[in-house]
């Protein structure tokens, strides 16, 4: 049933690197400096002469194919039916962290016990119809949770009103219409990459 | 009850945990959201804190220090009792004593002090480490009925404010949750929502998905910036020319709102003789912004219905009065003032002053007449020093006054809430102010650079073991904050150690031992406002709008001498006339006094202008020993230009020297393109003994109107048209790679 998995979804728009989803992981999965399941990583680059900055949220992506799975020799990782949630059983894993060399993501952590530990989509609580800890913190309402299929649907609902917002901004009043024209160029940009104002150097 | 996810530190992942009770509390630190809290409890140990989701403006989120609380509040280096200080003051060697021990020392000195010098050479240091108003205003009590010289002012943000009032009256501000909705540009200044404000984004997302544009005005690209549709980005100081620039745009093309403003405002023809001569080539000469950017975002933001949400960045300068003026005038002329959706928003002053008020221009100091009873608190009936003229020493020139002031000088501080040397500039300086004092007492939560100064630390309580009241300065909801665990290991809630220390010096009458946390709340709240009769309630409660109006001057009513948007401030000239200062009029652009161009000599040796950043992580110096914060800042830095750094031949990572005259400090280098070349930023808050504290490098800079000069003041203050700021972001320093 790989279309009822959950997954988080990160608007890069939103996402503005303030760390609370690392800190309300921290607390709710009670790890000590160290671990991270879940770190946000900055990235600044000059893309022609536009220079952009945003910031990813990573944890653990829970793929439908983990590169994880398959390469644990003692079957410690395994892949939860009901929402796809990706798990390490402490009790089998030996910690060769074989799992962190396959994944392209860097989401395996060597715990304190010597164990790998990562992101388990807060299973504790999200089994039960919660939210992860990192997607209810997040002050920047930039993380979604759902099935793939809710995920997806939402994005096209934020496109769409985005596309037809131009005409509807606010008051009817003088001026709206400068607002539509100078808003204009915006909706054809997609919202998940940055643009800054032009960077001119004193 | 709810179950948290939680176990001892030492056991990891061993389930869940049932908590005895979940308790609502608010945020007390100096920070616009103020966030609604629930507190997790358990065996009288708190757990955990998570955002609570009944508060209508931060909606059960919270920054990564609001989620790390338990952390801090339960740290091992938590001090657990009182210290005295062995061998010389700053050695940083203490021992162990008693409670008693300890305020014997204490009213020792002070009465010493009284005795020898007079009451007035004892003054508080206080900031916002805990902003709460009850402790302080019963601190105040306290401090009254001593003699003490009383503390006012600020250095954060009373520039900007007296450029608000002067240009529009007692400020106050119209709901994010509000203009949000209605506001089709949207222009943020001086203020870095991604890491000051982080809970107004949703409401900002919502409404550039309804089609609002947004203009980001930094000198750093701040992660908003990276989101808006224009930014501009000014040499560190000068926005004021771009603002002039932008106004003598609209004027010339015919974009002002002429209804507006001849039937609200006063003086525009002398602010249109100011701003003639700032051609949008001037402006972009002296701010580095390209004249084409400075015209639109002056055609965007005058044309449509423009909110301008202004931060504190921008005054954070000498003259940064008139920047706000500036700033004010901007909005005034294009008619965005007092509407749904278009206001200019700087500050909230509800908890100090109501807008029911309609006080005399040049009153005398009346401490409050906000919907908190500041004065029934700090001036208790039957007290004998009601309107006692005590001698007022200005915070934002404290440095000086302790060095300076005669008559008395100063010999005892008693230092809380605030960082008194990591958060003033030029450390050295007031270090030197600080030897000379006969009494030091820091009043802390841990072993901070205040601490390492003093002859007595005693252990602070934390915001969950005290009471207090904390109204936002931001949007309008306020709660109650009671204990939600008791105070740990020795340490004691402020309020109790103020009602001590009164006791002790004499005055049991107004600090009844048997006084509750809840009684004394009861004092301080209006008896006709909603919390008074739920003082056992954790409610949050919008206040009541007599307070705050929902929308600020909708009634076009403005608290200014001609009663109308002054451009031209009349207010400014008759004050200026009373006291010394910069009280120019109208608007008008100065370099700083620390720049490239004023200072020349200077800039020959120290090229770089160094402005410093909130970090994202902490409120200046709190949460800097927190390790979960550590491990994702890393090592304090120093953000350098991408072509400097080629210059200098300094690489990502190498370690740096950065310096000027009144000091030096090491930090590790960052490579970026955020900040333009020949601008650099060092995080405030880092801890002097660090090595990496930016405020080592600053200047004693006070900026206007008011000159508060050594800082000691025997006439009126107004903290809405005297100022001050301190001019943190006008400095000048040199790097160099280390070896």
């Amino acid at each position: 049933m790989a279309y009822n998995h959950k997954a988080i979804h990160v608007d890069t728009f939103r996402c503005v690197g303030c760390h609370a989803c690392e800190a309300a992981c921290k607390v709710e999965q009670n790890i000590p400096p160290g671990p991270k399941w879940i770190e946000v990583i900055e990235v600044e680059k000059m893309v022609g002469a536009e220079y952009k900055m945003f910031w990813k949220p990573m944890a653990c992506f829970h793929c439908g194919e983990p590169d994880c799975l398959p390469v644990c020799p003692t079957k410690a990782i395994s892949k939860r039916e009901e929402d796809g949630i990706v798990l390490v059983s402490k009790d089998l894993c030996i910690g060769c962290m074989e799992c962190f060399r396959a994944c392209p993501f860097g989401a395996p952590q060597l715990g304190f016990d010597g164990k790998m530990e990562k992101c388990n989509l807060c299973v504790h609580k999200t089994a039960g119809g919660g939210v992860p800890a990192c997607v209810s913190t997040c002050p920047s309402e930039a993380m979604f949770f759902g099935t793939t299929q809710e995920l997806s649907s939402l994005m096209r609902k934020k496109h769409s009103v985005r596309s037809i917002s131009v005409n509807g901004a606010g008051n009817p009043s003088v001026g709206s219409a400068s607002a539509a024209k100078a808003a204009e160029g915006r909706t054809q940009v997609v919202r998940l990459s940055n643009k800054a104002g032009a960077l001119s150097n004193h | 009850m709810k179950n948290i996810y939680l176990s001892p530190s030492d056991v990891i992942g061993s389930g869940l945990i049932k908590v005895d009770e979940v308790r609502k509390t608010v945020c007390p630190r100096n920070c616009f959201d103020t966030c609604g809290l629930l507190a997790y409890v358990k065996d009288g140990k708190l757990l955990k804190i998570e955002g609570d989701p009944d508060h209508p403006i931060t909606k059960g989120h919270l920054c990564a220090k609001g989620t790390l609380y338990a952390r801090r509040t339960n740290h091992k280096d938590r001090i657990k009792y009182p210290l005295m200080r062995v061998g010389k003051r700053g050695e940083g060697d203490f021992k162990r004593i008693t409670w008693d021990e300890a305020f014997d020392y204490i009213v020792d000195k002070l009465k010493f002090c009284k005795k020898k010098y007079g009451g007035e050479s004892i003054v508080e240091y206080i900031y916002s480490g805990n902003r709460e108003f009850l402790a302080k205003t019963v601190a105040d009590r306290c401090l009254n009925l001593i003699g003490a010289s009383k503390l006012v002012g600020s250095f954060c943000l009373l520039s900007g404010l007296s450029g608000a009032t002067y240009t529009n009256g007692s400020q106050y501000t119209q709901g994010i949750e509000i203009w949000s909705k209605k506001a089709e540009v949207i222009m943020i200044v001086g203020h870095n929502s991604s890491f000051t404000n982080v809970h107004s984004l949703p409401f900002i997302w919502e409404a550039m998905d309804r089609g609002a544009f947004l203009i980001v005005i930094d000198p750093y690209v701040t992660p908003i910036a990276t989101k808006a549709d224009l930014f501009l980005q000014p040499r560190p100081g000068t926005d004021t020319a771009m603002v002039l620039a932008m106004m003598k745009y609209i004027f010339d093309n015919g974009l002002e709102d002429r209804e507006f403003i001849s039937e609200h405002t006063y003086g525009v023809d002398e602010l249109e003789k100011a701003v003639s001569e700032w051609t949008l080539e001037k402006a972009s000469e002296v701010t580095g912004v390209e004249p084409h950017l400075i015209a639109k975002a002056a055609e965007i933001y005058a044309t449509n219905h423009s909110h301008m949400e202004c931060g504190w960045g921008h005054q954070r300068y000498t003259n940064g009065h008139q920047t706000q003026r500036a700033y004010s005038c901007l909005a005034a002329i294009c008619g965005h003032i007092g509407k749904e959706g278009a206001t200019c928003n700087y500050l909230d002053i509800s908890a100090y002053k109501t807008p029911s008020v309609r006080d005399k221009w040049d009153r005398g100091v009346r401490e409050s007449m906000g919907f908190l009873e500041i004065d029934n608190v700090n001036y208790p009936k039957g007290s004998p020093s009601k309107y006692l003229r005590r001698r007022l020493i200005n915070i934002s020139a404290f440095g000086k006054a302790l060095r300076e002031a005669k008559e008395p000088p100063i010999k005892a501080v008693i230092s809380w809430r605030g960082g008194l040397l990591s958060q003033q500039p030029d450390v050295k300086k007031m270090i030197e102010g600080i030897k000379k004092l006969d009494l030091f007492v820091s009043l802390e939560l841990f072993m901070t650079d205040d601490t390492d100064w003093a002859d007595i630390v005693l252990p602070a309580a934390d915001t969950f073991e005290q009471y207090g009241i904390h109204p936002s300065y931001w949007h309008h909801y306020v709660q109650l904050q009671k204990p939600v665990i008791e105070p740990l290991h020795e340490s004691k809630a402020d309020l109790d150690f103020w009602c001590e220390l009164g006791r002790r010096m004499g005055h049991e009458k107004f600090f009844p031992k048997d006084k509750t946390g809840d009684q004394w709340l009861r004092d301080f709240l209006p008896k006709d406002f909603e919390l008074y009769d739920s003082v056992d309630s954790e409610r949050i409660v919008r206040i009541p709008e007599k307070y705050s109006a929902r929308i600020p001057w909708a009634d076009k009513k403005f608290n200014t001498p001609t009663g109308k948007i002054e451009l031209y401030s009349v207010g400014m000239a008759e004050r200026g006339k009373r006291h010394p200062g910069e009280w120019s009029p109208v608007p008008h652009f100065e370099e700083t006094m620390e720049s490239p161009v004023s200072r020349p000599d200077l800039f020959k040796k120290y090229p770089l202008m160094m402005i410093s950043q909130h970090a994202p992580l902490r409120i200046h110096c709190q949460w800097f020993n927190v390790e979960e914060i550590q491990e994702i800042e890393g090592p304090p830095g120093i953000f350098i230009n991408e072509m400097d750094a080629a210059e200098y031949m300094i690489k990502e990572g190498d370690q740096v020297k950065v310096f000027n005259d009144r000091g030096e400090i090491s930090v590790v280098a960052k490579v970026t393109n955020r900040i333009k070349k020949g601008v650099c930023e060092v995080n405030s808050g880092n801890w002097i003994k660090s090595g990496s504290s930016p405020n080592v490098l600053m200047g004693e800079y006070t900026g206007g109107p008011r000159d508060v000069g050594d800082g000691t003041m025997r006439e009126n203050y107004d903290f809405e048209r005297d100022g001050n700021t301190i001019g943190y972001f006008n400095c000048l320093v040199q790097i160099k790679k280390e070896n």
